[in-house]
């Protein structure tokens, strides 16, 4: 109750100052809220946003799910086998430090502009981070859990459905959340450099007058990373009520 | 004890190595069976790399890099340890702001490029924004982290010394927070590097920012790896370099390989 009452007070501060310090700046610089939602709320509903945000959603989620599908298996194989592990944590390494940015220019020349393009760089920037949260959460499981369950004649199938699979549960979700918003963040990388889809109206509200519709894209934004973070929390404390989230990241 | 897991030690390096020998010479093979727009083998990326930094372009590009990475990121330092601390230390504060943080932590920095060339243009200001914009939460978290973990059974013993407020937060809750510090600035650097190139593509195309642009055009394609392999490098080679620092600084705490 106290969390939320001052977790709202705190929107509440927020939405104040930024109220306060827009209408100082004009809405050329710095629109207030109450402007964002006079103009971008009519925008919102006559279909000029978010049918273009679902369709480019949709790109994202076929990238990010094939990025998902590879991740899970290798991080697990990485996280249980020392030397799978020695063979592709170099890659791995290289790839986490790898600007998402610096790849774009690249990723147009080998596969163009259009949807494979957009869904390798979604696919890139989301697999290794999959396979990093699955192998850490993998590596994690306790030795003595797998020899209870042998003591108990579990078989290899039996342990891998019945101990591994379940200590595993949370960090599928935790790698699902990580995975989208590094999806989220490549998807505005490619859209906006090439012009297309969200990204493409967030780069012509930037040509506008007002900033008001450009703030108003930035938060609709805002607001799917946090629904699909708080949806993944959710699940995960209903999948696996055992373990605490307690990461903030 | 200590000798087999040395030997064992010896053996995963000798599988990295390994392994990133047989990836060069797979992707060698299938590059050379490809058009080299496609996928240059990495020979030729090995010769672009090496010419760029003996002809020094790539060292003076690099260079110039620099400005916009050094100031953004200790800008987004000069913010993000005090406000990690504060988060840290203070309940309510955090209670307040950090539903706030987290959700403008949620916007990809990407999207705000529009935003920072209407208040910054599309020069150095800006691209220092971006860099400060792309670390400064990674850096706050870590901090934040750091800072609320701290063994209150510490705190006590402080106390039960004799130690006041100020005498707490320099010689008992920083020091036990600085793992987390550098935690945060190894995330926060490598973020940095990435937004600098970010900046340097996306606004005014400028340093290797410019460099990547001219081989787009002219579909040089071993020529934007090689820039790319340079800034992966610089990441790998920043970051353990501050793993060797914090070795040095802080020689109780060992941390467990990620």
């Amino acid at each position: 109750m106290r969390r939320l009452l001052l977790g709202l007070a705190g929107i509440a501060i927020t939405l104040g100052v930024w109220e306060l310090v827009g209408r100082r700046l004009g809405e050329s610089l710095f629109a207030p809220p109450s402007a964002v939602v006079v103009q971008f709320g009519p925008q919102l509903f006559d279909g000029s946003v978010l049918p273009v945000l679902a369709g480019s959603l949709r790109q994202m989620l076929i990238g990010f799910g094939l990025a998902y599908a590879l991740g899970v298996p290798a991080g697990v194989l990485m996280g249980r086998s020392k030397t799978i592990d020695a063979l592709l944590h170099p890659w791995l390494s290289m790839a986490v430090v790898t600007s998402i940015a610096a790849l774009v220019p690249l990723f147009i020349l080998m596969f163009g502009t259009g949807f494979s393009f957009r869904i390798s760089i979604v696919f890139f920037a989301a697999v290794w981070f999959v396979a990093l949260t699955v192998y850490q959460g993998a590596r994690g499981i306790e030795p003595r859990w797998l020899e209870v369950g042998r003591a108990f004649g579990a078989d290899p199938l039996q342990s891998f459905s019945k101990i591994m699979l379940p200590a595993l549960y949370p960090y599928l979700l935790i790698s699902a959340r990580i995975g989208l918003i590094h999806a989220i963040r490549a998807m505005v990388v490619a859209e906006t450099f090439v012009v297309v889809g969200y990204g493409a109206l967030i780069h012509n509200s930037g040509l506008s007058i007002s900033t008001a519709p450009l703030l108003g894209l930035l938060l609709l934004l805002m607001v799917l990373g946090v629904g699909v973070t708080w949806m993944l929390r959710k699940a995960s404390s209903f999948i696996a009520p055992w373990y605490e989230d307690r990461r903030s990241a | 004890m200590i000798g087999a897991l040395r030997r064992s030690a010896r053996g995963t390096a000798l599988l990295n190595w390994l392994s990133i020998v047989a990836g060069l010479i797979v992707w060698e093979a299938v590059a050379r069976r490809l058009p080299h727009i496609v996928l240059p083998p990495p020979s030729i990326v090995l010769v672009r790399l090496a010419e760029g930094i003996l002809s020094g372009e790539l060292i003076i590009a690099l260079l110039g890099s620099l400005e916009a990475l050094a100031l953004g990121l200790a800008l987004a330092i000069v913010v993000g340890v005090p406000l990690g601390f504060a988060l840290g230390r203070n309940r309510t504060f955090a209670e307040m702001f950090d539903p706030v943080l987290n959700a403008i932590y949620a916007i990809p920095p990407v999207a705000f490029v529009p935003f920072l060339i209407i208040w910054f243009g599309l020069h150095l200001p800006a691209r220092i924004a971006l860099v400060f914009l792309m670390s400064v939460f990674e850096i706050t978290v870590a901090v934040t982290a750091g800072a609320r973990d701290v063994n209150p059974s510490q705190i006590d013993v402080g106390r039960s010394f004799g130690a006041r407020r100020l005498d707490l937060a320099r010689k008992v809750i920083l020091p036990a927070a600085l793992p987390f510090i550098f935690t945060g600035l190894r995330i926060g650097l490598v973020r940095a590097i990435n937004g600098t190139i970010t900046a340097e593509l996306f606004f005014a195309a400028i340093n290797l920012g410019a460099i990547m642009n001219e081989d787009a055009t002219r579909f040089d394609t071993a020529g934007l790896l090689s820039v790319i392999v340079l800034l992966s490098l610089l990441g790998l080679t920043a970051q353990a370099a501050l793993r060797r620092i914090e070795a040095r600084v802080l020689p109780w705490h060992i941390r467990a390989a990620t």
